[in-house]
């Protein structure tokens, strides 16, 4: 049985194919719906930009857990150059924003597209510097990590400044940006740990249990930024409600009012909080690669409803396109995570360099 | 045979070291315990005026209702943060060099705590009826109101306390326990029954390390609890400058940010002063350093995206509010807090200056200034000048504020230098356990 691979080679035709399918579910008048393309961006930008982030942490704090599973994380770089294409596909779509009518200083199309551009660009410059560095053992990783997570978190608050608050424009959330970087870290754990789980049996075989064991942590370290995720949460719910001013409450009162958006509410509270804190609470469970790999999974689905929840209300989407859009997009990241031997530099290329 | 022997006696030098420090104390030691002890003294009888005088005796007014004391409230809280970060987050992140700060960390938490809990009494005024604040069972159906995030702070900061207390005394059970032997006479004694009847025992261990582990575990959550509380003594406010969601885990960051500074403060002086250089290392202090470093970078990041959607937004108060704060009457204020919590901590971005001790210091005690002016100007500004014109005003600091203020520096130092000086300032069982 042969399986489907790509070299650095085939890389770029692949990525045009994904990108072409992309924009043919978008535009190719299947359906009516504008929001899809947006969504599937600002979640897969968060997952792939949060993978990185989340081994430029562990580099940088000297963790062992990142030791198994570098290649495999670090192979999802060059994928940070979807994000731009992306962005691109995006521009036919900018009259969702509803400051396009009235552009602003800040907020107009030109600048929005270049800031958002040049941004996007630079993770992928520093992501790929620093995965390169971080493969071949470089001894200025923890310096490149540093200037990745520089363009991280930027990057981060502008998706969501730019991408999301502004949907809702003048709406304000101060903490908005600090909790799309704290969320895209906690994707990048939860993407950690489902890797974590399809890590082939016969590659752990090799190991000393010592070997394995700091795996484990990624099941402590879900635990806590399920506990991380459930304060900041708080700390902007709690904010808004009590405030009840109604240029800020009506962001939430808009959305629980009504199926199927108070029921996304229940489920990524749910998703993102109770079951990974309840779930991996136990020693056992937090040990165990299955229970780990159901719970990313979970934190994953929850992630992407709560996406769903802040952009739904105003732009709204087929299920069907959406669901396409980000199975082929998973898809690609596991051929990409796959076909890692072929696309990443090989132990003598390394040593070269 | 002789590795063994080099193991015994390098575990008998660092118990001599460290309890060196526990010995007869020198003239130096006693005239720095006089003045912290007289400007505490002082603190008590501002307090004592104070409150048979009236609040007439502060600079507070119209609108300024919150100023120099409860500036003093949030920067002691905030003091008391990185002794939990040092101790219970590093013990989970399994940080080693934390070993050679987390007693000193921890004992600054309590201190800091006690501290910080004058001032919301001394801000009450008529002291004597702080009993309002507690959950008592009230005949005439009062209740303290639990919608006040007041109420909130006394649960947040007592539960803390209690916590912290624990925390600390948990873990030097096992050094006491060495003072025990070491010290010969009634202070042994003393340490003999503060041990615990500690023997050692492996069954003993398990326990300790289980409970060390579970407290760390209790008291991580606690360190963002409690400053987010206190944040939102502010934030649900509709006052412009104040209600902002960032604020929780803003000084939640803020806290750590000044605690780790003080920490610089006391230690590289201690160290010094106690011969501990083999045991807090330069390795050691970098560290720290890139904690202070990290969280630098948090607060920076929240002061551009504070002042950034201030402009973003269609809120010509709020817009306000920030163009006051740069170019109003505390700008002085604003400038030096910026110089010292964002721009000067850049330079520990040169490894040179993360190690070198003299800078540290230095920094440590800017930064302490930095962050003590953060929270006047974020509380007096926005107080001075919120929605309408005709209320606005200004605050000008009465010498009896200042004087309770420079008198609560005083109490801190006393309660650290009594505490350097009667109880063993590193966790000596640990430090041996990881060399």
């Amino acid at each position: 049985m042969t399986t489907v691979t790509m070299s650095r080679g085939t890389f770029p035709f692949y990525l045009l194919v994904l990108v072409v399918a992309l924009a043919f579910f978008e535009y190719g008048g299947l359906v009516a719906g504008e929001g899809a393309l947006l969504l599937t961006l600002v979640f897969w930008t968060a997952l792939l930009q949060g993978v990185i982030a989340a081994a430029a942490v562990a580099d940088l704090v000297g963790a062992r857990w990142i030791t198994l599973l570098r290649r495999q994380i670090l192979a999802a770089y060059p994928l940070l150059l979807v994000s731009p294409l992306l962005l691109i596909l995006l521009v036919p779509r900018l009259d969702l924003y509803p400051w396009a009518a009235t552009p602003g200083q800040w907020l107009n199309a030109p600048f929005f597209l270049l800031r958002n551009l040049a941004l996007l660009l630079a993770v992928y410059g520093t992501g790929r510097l620093y995965a390169r560095r971080s493969l071949r053992g470089d001894p200025r990783t923890p310096a490149s990590a540093v200037i990745y997570l520089f363009a991280f978190v930027t990057s981060q608050t502008l998706v969501a400044f730019d991408w999301v608050m502004s949907l809702e424009y003048p709406w304000i959330s101060t903490l908005f940006g600090a909790y799309f970087f704290v969320e895209a870290l906690y994707a990048g754990l939860a993407l950690a740990g489902i890797l974590c789980f399809l890590l082939p049996l016969r590659q752990r075989e090799g190991l000393a249990a010592a070997e394995v064991r700091p795996l484990r942590d990624i099941g402590l370290l879900l635990f806590g930024f399920s506990v991380l995720w459930g304060g900041l949460f708080f700390a902007q719910y709690l904010l808004l409600w009590y405030g009840n001013l109604p240029e800020e409450v009506q962001f939430i009162a808009r959305r629980l009012e009504s199926f199927p958006l108070r029921a996304l509410s229940v489920f990524f509270l749910t998703a993102n909080f109770l079951a990974p804190f309840l779930g991996l609470l136990g020693r056992r469970a937090k040990r165990s690669d299955r229970v780990v790999g159901a719970v990313a999974a979970l934190v994953l689905t929850g992630l992407f409803a709560e996406r769903l929840f802040f952009i739904l209300p105003v732009a709204p989407m087929p299920v069907g396109i959406l669901l396409v859009e980000n199975i082929l997009f998973f898809a690609f990241w596991l051929l990409t995570v796959h076909s890692r031997e072929q696309l990443l530099p090989t132990a003598t290329e390394r040593s070269i360099d | 045979m002789r590795d063994e022997a080099t193991e015994i006696s390098a575990s008998g030098r660092l118990e001599t070291d460290v309890l060196a420090g526990m010995r007869r104390p020198g003239l130096r030691y006693l005239a720095a315990v006089g003045l912290c002890a007289l400007l505490a003294l002082m603190l008590f009888a501002l307090w004592g005026g104070m409150a048979l005088t009236g609040m007439g005796l502060s600079g507070k007014n119209n609108p300024v209702g919150w100023a120099m004391l409860i500036t003093n409230f949030v920067f002691w809280v905030g003091i008391a943060h990185s002794g939990t970060l040092i101790s219970a987050v590093l013990f989970l992140f399994r940080a080693r060099f934390r070993t050679s700060f987390n007693r000193s960390a921890e004992a600054m938490t309590i201190f800091a705590l006690m501290v910080a809990g004058l001032f919301p009494l001394i801000h009450l005024g008529r002291v004597w009826v702080f009993y309002f604040l507690l959950p008592y069972p009230s005949e005439r159906l009062i209740w303290p109101n639990f919608r006040s995030p007041l109420v909130w702070d006394v649960f947040a900061v007592t539960t803390y306390m209690i916590v912290s207390i624990v925390f600390f005394y948990v873990g030097m059970i096992p050094d006491l326990a060495i003072a025990r032997r070491r010290l010969p006479g009634l202070p042994g004694k003393i340490y003999g029954l503060l041990s615990l009847g500690w023997q050692g025992t492996l069954r003993q261990w398990r326990h300790y390390g289980r409970l060390y582990l579970f407290l760390a575990a209790f008291a991580t959550p606690l360190v963002a609890s409690v400053h987010s509380i206190v944040s939102w003594d502010f934030a649900v406010s509709i006052v412009p400058g104040w209600h902002t969601t960032i604020f929780a885990p803003y000084f939640v960051a803020g806290a750590i940010f000044s605690g780790t500074a003080m920490v610089l403060t006391l230690t590289i002086p201690m160290r010094r002063l106690l011969h501990l250089e083999p045991y807090i290392t330069v390795d050691h202090f970098e560290a720290i350093a890139k904690i202070l470093l990290f969280t630098s970078l948090i607060i920076t990041y929240t002061y551009i995206v504070e002042h950034g959607l201030a402009f973003y937004g269609h809120n010509p108060f709020e817009r306000d509010q920030y163009l006051y704060r740069m170019f109003g009457d505390y700008r002085l204020l604003f400038a030096i807090m910026i110089v010292c919590n964002s721009l000067l901590p850049l330079t520990l971005f040169v490894r040179r200056l993360r190690r070198s001790l003299p800078w540290l210091l230095v920094l440590g005690v800017l930064v302490n200034i930095g962050m003590w002016l953060e929270r006047f100007v974020i509380i007096v500004a926005s107080l001075a000048h919120d929605y309408d014109p005709y209320a606005w005003g200004t605050y000008n600091f009465s010498w009896v504020e200042f004087g309770i203020s420079v008198g609560s520096f005083g109490l801190f130092f006393l309660l650290f230098l009594l505490f350097a000086r009667l109880l063993p300032v590193l966790a000596v069982t640990e430090i041996k356990e990881h060399s």
